[in-house]
């Protein structure tokens, strides 16, 4: 990717933020329909094929595919095009209401941002919440990722997956997974259910809850709602059992994909706990090179940004975190589940650090083909069942205190979980009333952006061949940016369902094909 | 949940829509009310945002399914039944996790093998701006709306062929 940045200012704070931000020509058209009609009309004819079909991401892109004048690929620009600014319309709120605000960020996981914002709270109160408490989030904290985990592999990325990226797109859908994998369609269901079942037994309401506080939950957990889950659970884990079991046997039939998927050598990040196994809800942050030496480890959370930069970019609304001591943009890292695995020595539950061991002895102890984030998936989601359990049969999960009460003892607070697409910091600064004054989300797109751009790049010199794009190619594309379930909508705290549009510009910059979806 | 013989037993009513978005949030209001009433005692009330693909099971559970929303296509204020039936799973919808109410049906049928009668409750909306009220107008047609839910399920079995006639409602949100 073509360096196109402005770094931010070292404190979290991107530059250019505060005020209208730089955009390219392609970008700049965006807001202004007028102008971006215009800006089509004075372009030469060109081929627009439109595929009447939404792409299954969060959010809206803009891929550019830069030719040389041999029409090989030279570079790649992942744009997002779309912004909401939380960060700045939250400015002067209570910081209290911050957990109910920044959960509407994403319909997807609204639990991560509000687990991670109700923790940069209890930062600000200065308050160690309670020991049930804490259980009980990371109860709630699991069922998300169960949930986020089926609908990314089940719902999002199945159609590509069992039924083979060149498969008739007419058939690559649901009406497709019905016909020949009505199992797993079946499984898919169930298992999402039983997330977002769990959820709502413990929060009330599956999307947006507002059972987590600062301070903790506001309500116990019902014995009842612990006895229903304890039976459901070995369903539920006989579906990922069986997922996976499906997944080892179809895996090896996408060599291409696995070669050239996001492939590329990059640093991983993730939180792992003292004894360096896996953690998504607690725990200090690792970063690890591509061979897998840890460079920092046990990193607090309130020390973040001595190790995160953020980048600006001048064509997309979606920053570009870094690893600080490498600086930009070599300091690329990634997050999420391929990450987590490549950065926690175990998960820390039986099955699942069973089916890590199968994993690293096929793939190797650091994987970096971004096409096994789905192997990576589901042994998270495996791990995340086995992980309630344990919670479950913790005769603490009944406790009845579950709330610390405090006001503001600091004037910042850092909250950091791993959401199911990666790491999520949630950074406040408030006033002695708690007003908040400044915010900083980095969410888990964010961090991968830099490695996305390369994946992109790596897969449409594989694939883009001409001044045409093949279908099969917007695929590949598509999916290399499937891989990371990228949520648009959370990193930019932006709205909506992705429209991916795919230009093949020549070496003047002429649009030479485009592909909608 | 559905207990002995109450009124509501096997039936599932889902109210569907943004909460933040006045009317569009009617069918949450809905089954606030519906909760408090006599007539569908013993059924399943859910709200939700949007109908996503895991309500197949619940469809497929239930003998009786009744959707609640929105409906830009119906005149604000009315109240618009039908019955539904079985949609080719529109693609672009389902793979996005959200679903339209005819696929959800094709979703029962093709993946449980089971198809309850589905009908939909469409209401036309006043207002669709920002807020977590229903607009005073639509405020008023509430008791209407609750009213066509209990006449569904005192009348399960044979409404179906009647309200088949009713006028026609889209019931995406």
């Amino acid at each position: 990717m073509a360096n196109r940045s402005k770094v931010g200012d070292g404190n979290g704070r991107a530059a250019g933020l505060d005020g209208p931000r730089p955009a390219a020509d392609a970008l700049a058209a965006q807001p202004d329909a007028d102008a971006t009609r215009a800006a089509k009309a004075r372009r030469p004819a060109m081929r627009k094929i439109t595929i009447d079909h939404v792409s299954r991401i969060e959010g809206h892109a803009t891929i550019s595919i830069m030719l040389d004048d041999a029409g090989q690929v030279t570079d790649t620009q992942f744009h997002v095009t779309q912004i909401r600014g939380f960060e700045k319309f939250t400015e002067g709120r209570p910081y209290y209401e911050m957990p109910s605000i920044t959960s509407r960020i994403c319909g997807i996981c609204p639990v991560s941002h509000l687990l991670a914002s109700s923790k940069a709270c209890d930062d600000i109160m200065a308050v160690r919440i309670p020991e049930t408490a804490a259980k009980l989030r990371e109860l709630l904290h699991c069922a998300q990722f169960v949930q986020s985990h089926a609908l990314s592999f089940f719902y999002l990325s199945a159609p590509d997956l069992l039924l083979g990226m060149d498969s008739d797109p007419a058939k690559r859908n649901v009406a497709g997974l019905l016909a020949e994998h009505p199992d797993a369609l079946r499984d898919g269901i169930a298992l999402r259910k039983f997330g977002q079942q769990l959820i709502e037994r413990l929060a009330r309401e599956r999307v947006h809850p507002s059972w987590t506080v600062p301070g903790g939950v506001n309500a116990p957990l019902d014995p009842r709602a612990r006895e229903k889950t304890l039976a459901e659970l070995p369903a539920a884990i006989a579906i990922v059992k069986r997922t996976i079991a499906l997944w080892k046997k179809t895996v090896d039939s996408f060599p291409n994909e696995i070669e050239s998927f996001s492939n590329v050598p990059t640093m991983y990040c993730g939180l792992v706990g003292p004894d360096g196994s896996l953690r998504l809800y607690d725990g200090n942050l690792r970063f690890i090179g591509p061979d897998g030496a840890i460079v920092a480890d046990q990193v607090k959370p309130n020390d973040y940004a001595t190790y995160i930069g953020e980048a600006t970019l001048s064509d997309s609304y979606l920053k570009a975190p870094y690893y600080r001591p490498v600086g930009y943009p070599d300091g690329v890292y990634r997050v999420g589940p391929l990450a987590r695995l490549n950065v926690a020595d175990r998960c820390g539950t039986p099955e699942a650090d069973k089916e890590l061991a199968e994993y690293r002895e096929r793939l190797g102890r650091i994987v970096q083909s971004g096409f096994h984030y789905h192997y990576a998936r589901l042994i998270e989601a495996l791990y995340a069942l086995e992980r309630m359990q344990e919670l479950l049969d913790d005769p603490a999960i009944l406790g009845t205190k579950v709330r610390a009460h405090a006001g503001v003892n600091n004037l910042q607070g850092i909250g950091i979980i791993e959401a199911p697409r990666g790491t999520l910091i949630h950074h406040y600064k408030v006033d002695d009333n708690g007003a908040m004054t400044w915010a900083n989300l980095i969410v888990a797109t964010g961090h991968n952006n830099l490695a996305i751009g390369r994946g992109i790049l790596q897969v449409a010199k594989r694939f883009v061949d001409g001044d045409k794009i093949q279908e099969g190619a917007l695929n590949r594309i598509e999916s290399v940016i499937r891989c990371y379930d990228p949520c648009l909508s959370c990193s930019t705290h932006a709205l909506g369902q992705m429209a991916l549009q795919v230009q093949l510009l020549g070496p003047d910059g002429t649009v030479m094909d485009e592909l909608a979806r | 949940m559905t207990t002995g013989k109450a009124p509501g037993a096997g039936v599932l009513v889902v109210g569907y829509g943004n909460r933040l978005r006045t009317d569009d949030g009617l069918g949450w209001h809905a089954i606030e009310q519906l909760a408090e009433d006599p007539r569908v005692s013993g059924a399943d009330l859910l709200w939700r945002h949007q109908l996503t693909p895991e309500l197949a099971l619940d469809f497929a559970q239930a003998s009786l399914v009744i959707l609640v929303d929105a409906s830009a296509d119906v005149e604000p204020g009315a109240v618009a039944v039908r019955l539904l039936g079985p949609a080719v799973p529109d693609d672009r919808t389902l793979m996005s996790h959200h679903i339209d109410p005819g696929s959800l049906l094709a979703l029962a049928i093709e993946l449980y093998d089971r198809a309850p009668p589905v009908y939909v409750v469409g209401v036309g909306p006043f207002s669709m701006d920002d807020g977590d009220r229903i607009s005073p107008a639509l405020e008023r047609v509430m008791p209407q709306v609750v009213d066509a839910v209990a006449e569904i399920v005192a009348n399960r079995g044979r409404a179906a062929h009647e309200l088949k006639d009713s006028p026609e409602a889209p019931g995406g949100s």
